[in-house]
């Protein structure tokens, strides 16, 4: 490399220079931005290789499953250094959003030996865990042997640790002391608003207090605004309707998916007062102020949407508004960050979250060596490395989320949002009651939503009937 | 016909064989895929959850009298009939009218049959992305067009009460090419004795269409019937992209449903029974189908 | 048709223009939207006018997409290429599987012909799905996971079915005296089957085998279930424009109208086969 090209790298340690300028000054003087990237992390890669054995698998060959998500992209940028740190080679399979997941199920499902790791959900892994396809990392964890001194798992945020580990038991508590770590967290989202704060101002509207003031202010800012409506939520037939904002609201109304009895039978719990009275606000939501093709809205449209200045407000994965406030959207700098407790008598938020995590394929046929991968892909390097450079947010390390030159980027650019994670985060965690069947209820019940927003149910006899289907199937399975 | 008559009678032992020598390849290439359809008929029988090991065991035929009582069972059954009802029919009528529109040979009516089949040469995966970007309530150009009209909450496939017109639509755009070209080719291959002595005689239209040129068409209406038919009842690509299924349970036709069943609920053998009544009702169709269309073409032979 | 009223002609017209409208109107738009930027095609209201520029194809083809987030891989060429390699293969094979075949129904009648004619048949009539999930455990087992051949072999499934059977159809329409005659004049079976029988029937031919590309090219469950990323068709490659950091509507338009341009080559080059090799009876005479 040329003397030029290093006090390049030097001046943007220094600070001197912008990440943009960099990439750009980099492609000029001829180098790849896979290169530049490489080169940015090389030194932390040195400080990671002390003290453990990195090079056992040298020569070994990983392939990879991955969504096409920014999350991987950040991975793939700084991949040169795993395979510069190890002597391993690592090929993946990017696959779009839209059809990932159905792509995991049947590679794991034919017991495909293809893939060593791969991202996932902790949902998923209610399925893939008491299916057999994912093996228990926890003994990878407590191994010496087997992973660096310097991994610092108690590093990573409790709730997210906790979340992603379950003992298998339908209902059994998430995190509890048998459980079983199915995959380890790699970067979360964690649902509050996200508001376009042109728009407040315009219509003269501060952000919601609760739920009720939401919907009030929805309406007002779909009527007073004349063409953006007041509210993106999820709304599509899936899970993924009912994950986001709409379960956090329902927790922090202290309301439950199902109930544990004391002989361990699962029972659904959607038809309490408490439940219908949340369900009619978030469904009066919707119908005076939400999308209106709202049933087929997925999180790209609810985000699209608010980059484009469709939408005055989103309540979903506060990562999105963050993707949307940047980019090549046409509001981009205009969008504020907004923690949010739903419940008027609550003290605090209670997001439901996501956690992009990633987990070993148990028909994989190196398994030590997948998990150097992953170790290294959850260090604490890579993630200071995208939370920094990249689109690696949220991340999932304390030491992270508490670096100064990670709070001041964000700060720099994105309003509140630092303020937002900060008074979110202690509340978040995964809501819903850990079970097999848990994409049946979930679509069940984005089912039973769409049809209580139409009309063509009213909400008390909906969910009546949602539960007593819901009973029916848990009873099927031998769950309830 | 006397196929025997080609061949010449020394030969005979070898040509009794030729066929099946001629017919063996693609029948193996194809068997093959006969010992999957075995296993996902076992597997129908079974209770069998992937993520549920434990409660795995083999029940008979009790997923399918399960069915008989449940009533999402019935709507499943209701929508993919009428989506394959309302697809057929329509598509067969216009493709029909298309394709009597642009029977004459001339050089603008075959440019337009060709453009015409650009709709089927869009995957019905990429058709139905076209159609939601285009219909799309903020920066859709269907739904500003809409709105132009005066139609101010039309809502597309987002609303009960227009989804199926909504998909429909869609699985209209690309398939009617489908049989209008099927249909085109079948009307210009027509003699022309019959229609020529009709007109000479003045005989109405009407009567013409009815009596000479439908008959006539039939075997042709027949073989893109069938094709559409299995196809429309075995809808997925369009459904799927565009609504899920949703809004509710609208949409809900087997093939969306078993999928969910499969890759979502890790349900295989509710999968799989629902896949395999839906082999029955297809082929229950189809029989019929080829029935008649072998019925007409014998009848056509031995006018001939 | 001699005796239309220019009413009648007018109407036909109007007809005509309002069928063309809306077949093509969708794909006009969509080619529209792949000159536009992002930002043009969210404008609200939608508007025709705009500058256009190239930039989605280019991303397309040279396979990096620059975005203010950096620069991201799109291997939809390669999507491309899949396709067409397995469609084209898929589509040869059934041809060379399904004619012979179509041939031996149509001038043979041997036991048990219409039974092995119905069965293939109704190969068709099994819904994918059904096939598909065991099928992709015995893929694993007998190693046909994650390769062409055994793709293209599951594209059999859509191909030689529909080949079959408008193959067959067009083999009896042709008159067999032909054959016969050749046959007298002392050429041997397979002689007659492929300088005469076959050429006689080269628009069925054509027409089958273009319709069979078609349903192949379209097919978007089989490789998401079966391969890797590597062997995606353009259906499934067609998706990968929405990221998290926002839908590349554009591309998504660019990709669309790329997938359509070899199937409507190929049907432009074979469009005097088309319509003429579906009616099954033309030469007939």
């Amino acid at each position: 490399m040329s003397q030029k090209a290093k006090d390049f790298f030097e001046q943007y340690k220094a600070g001197k220079i912008s990440r943009r300028d960099l990439m750009l000054g980099a492609g000029k003087l001829g180098i790849s931005a896979a290169t530049a990237n490489f080169m940015l992390n090389a030194a932390s890669t040195q400080a990671l290789a002390a003290d453990f054995d990195w090079k056992k698998f040298k020569g070994a060959k990983l392939h990879l499953l991955l969504n096409k998500h920014p999350y991987a992209d950040a991975m793939i940028a700084d991949l040169d250094n795993f395979k510069a740190l190890t002597g391993m080679e690592a090929t993946y399979d990017i696959f779009p959003e839209d059809v990932y997941f159905d792509k995991v199920t049947a590679a794991l499902s034919s017991k495909s030996s293809q893939y060593d790791a791969f991202m996932t959900g902790a949902y998923m892994t209610w399925t893939y865990g008491p299916a057999g396809w994912v093996d228990d990392l926890g003994a990878y964890i407590k191994d010496p042997a087997k992973t660096n001194p310097k991994y610092a798992w108690d590093d990573v945020l409790p709730g997210l640790r906790a979340s992603t580990a379950w003992n298998g038991v339908p209902g059994g508590a998430l995190g509890s002391a048998d459980a079983k770590q199915w995959c380890i967290p790699w970067a979360y989202e964690l649902n509050s608003i996200a508001y376009n704060r042109k728009m407040y101002d315009k219509a003269g509207v501060q952000p919601p207090m609760n739920m009720p003031d939401l919907v009030e202010k929805a309406a007002k800012l779909t009527k007073d605004l004349g063409g953006p409506y007041g509210i993106g939520v999820r709304g599509s037939r899936s899970w993924a309707t009912i994950h986001p904002g709409f379960l956090s609201g329902y927790a922090n109304y202290g309301q439950k998916d199902l109930t544990v009895g004391a002989d361990g039978k699962l029972k659904a719990a959607m038809n309490t007062a408490g439940s219908k009275a949340y369900h009619k606000l978030f469904i009066e939501m919707v119908q005076n102020s939400g999308p209106k093709n709202w049933s087929t809205y997925t999180w790209y449209q609810v985000g699209t949407d608010l980059g484009a200045g469709a939408s005055a407000t989103i309540y979903d994965a506060d990562v999105l508004g963050y993707f949307m406030d940047g980019g090549d959207n046409k509001e981009k700098g205009n969008l504020g960050f907004h923690a949010f407790a739903p419940n008027p008598e609550a003290k605090a938020p209670t997001p439901n979250i996501w956690i992009w995590s990633l987990a070993m394929n148990s028909f994989g046929t190196q398994k030590d060596a997948a998990w150097y991968f992953m170790q290294w892909a959850s260090s604490t390097e890579h993630d200071l490395f995208g939370a920094t450079k990249t689109d690696f947010v949220n991340p999932v390390r304390a030491s992270v989320a508490n670096d100064e030159a990670f709070k001041t980027r964000l700060n720099k650019s994105y309003a509140g949002y630092v303020d937002q994670l900060a008074a979110s985060s202690p509340g978040a965690k995964i809501y819903f009651t850990p079970q097999p069947l848990f994409f049946d209820v979930t679509t069940l019940w984005a089912e039973t939503l769409q049809k209580m927003v139409a009309k063509e149910v009213p909400v008390d006899e909906g969910l009546d009937q949602l539960a007593a289907t819901i009973d029916k199937q848990l009873k099927d399975a031998g769950l309830g | 016909m006397t196929a025997e008559t080609i061949q010449a009678p020394r030969r005979r032992r070898k040509t009794k064989l030729l066929p099946y020598l001629l017919s063996l390849p693609a029948l193996l290439v194809c068997v093959g895929i006969l010992i999957p359809f075995v296993t996902a008929v076992y597997y129908s029988m079974l209770r069998f959850r992937l993520n549920l090991p434990a409660m795995k065991g083999f029940i008979w035929f009790d997923n399918y009298i399960n069915f008989l009582s449940d009533s999402e069972f019935w709507n499943t059954v209701r929508v993919s009939l009428l989506y394959t009802g309302l697809t057929v029919g329509v598509e067969l009528v216009f493709g029909l009218a298309i394709a009597m529109l642009l029977q004459k040979q001339t050089r603008f009516n075959n440019l337009a049959s060709i453009l015409l089949l650009l709709p089927l040469m869009t995957a019905p995966a990429l058709a139905a992305l076209m159609w939601k970007l285009m219909t799309n309530p903020n920066f859709g150009v269907l739904s500003y067009l809409v709105q132009l009209a005066g139609v101010s909450d039309f809502k597309w496939a987002s609303a009960p009460s227009t989804a199926l017109f909504t998909v429909v639509l869609v699985d209209v755009w690309v398939y009617t090419p489908f049989i209008m070209i099927l249909l085109l080719a079948g009307l210009r291959s027509l003699p022309r004795q019959p229609f020529e002595a009709a007109a000479l005689d003045g005989v109405p239209r009407r009567f013409v269409f009815f009596r000479i040129t439908l008959p006539m068409l039939a075997p042709y209406m027949i073989t893109a019937t069938l094709f559409r038919l299995l196809d429309s009842i075995q809808q997925f690509d369009i459904i799927y992209s565009m609504t899920q299924g949703g809004p509710g349970n609208t949409l809900l036709v087997f093939q969306v449903r078993s999928y969910l069943e499969f890759y979502q609920y890790t349900n295989v053998a509710k999968s799989a029974a629902l896949l395999v009544i839906l082999w029955a009702i297809t082929y229950a169709l189809s029989n019929i189908f080829i029935k008649q269309w072998l019925k007409l073409r014998e009848r056509a032979r031995g006018s001939a | 048709m001699e005796h239309t009223s220019r009413l009648e002609r007018i109407i036909r017209i109007v007809l005509v223009a309002l069928i063309l409208i809306f077949f093509l109107f969708p794909i006009f738009w969509i080619f529209l939207m792949s000159f536009q930027t992002n930002e043009d095609i969210l404008r609200i209201p939608p508007s025709p006018f705009f500058t256009p520029t190239i930039s989605n194809y280019q991303a397309l083809i040279t396979g990096k997409l620059v975005s203010a987030a950096g620069t991201l891989d799109i291997p939809f060429m390669r999507n491309l290429w899949n396709s067409v390699l397995l469609s084209s293969v898929s589509v040869v094979i059934a041809l060379i599987l399904g004619v012979p075949a179509a041939y031996a129904f149509a001038r043979f009648k041997f036991r048990l012909g219409e039974d092995i004619a119905f069965t293939l048949l109704s190969f068709r009539f099994a819904p994918p799905l059904l096939v598909l999930l065991p099928l992709s455990l015995y893929f694993q087992e007998i190693g046909l996971t994650d390769t062409y051949a055994g793709l293209i072999w599951v594209y059999q499934l859509i191909a030689l079915p529909l080949i079959l059977w408008i193959v067959r159809g067009y083999f009896e329409d042709i008159s067999p005296d032909i054959e016969y005659a050749y046959r007298i004049g002392g050429h041997s079976w397979w002689r007659t089957f492929t300088r005469i029988a076959v050429p006689l029937a080269g628009p069925g031919i054509a027409a089958a085998g273009l319709l069979a590309f078609i349903f192949c090219w379209n097919n978007f469950v089989f490789a998401l279930i079966l391969a890797s990323a590597d062997k995606q068709p353009v259906t499934v490659g067609s998706l990968a424009f929405v990221t998290a950091s926002g839908i590349q509507y554009g591309q998504i338009a660019a990709a669309i109208v790329l997938s359509v341009t070899p199937t409507l080559a190929i049907a432009l080059y074979a469009q005097r086969y088309l319509v003429e090799g579906l009616s099954l009876g033309a030469v007939k005479g």
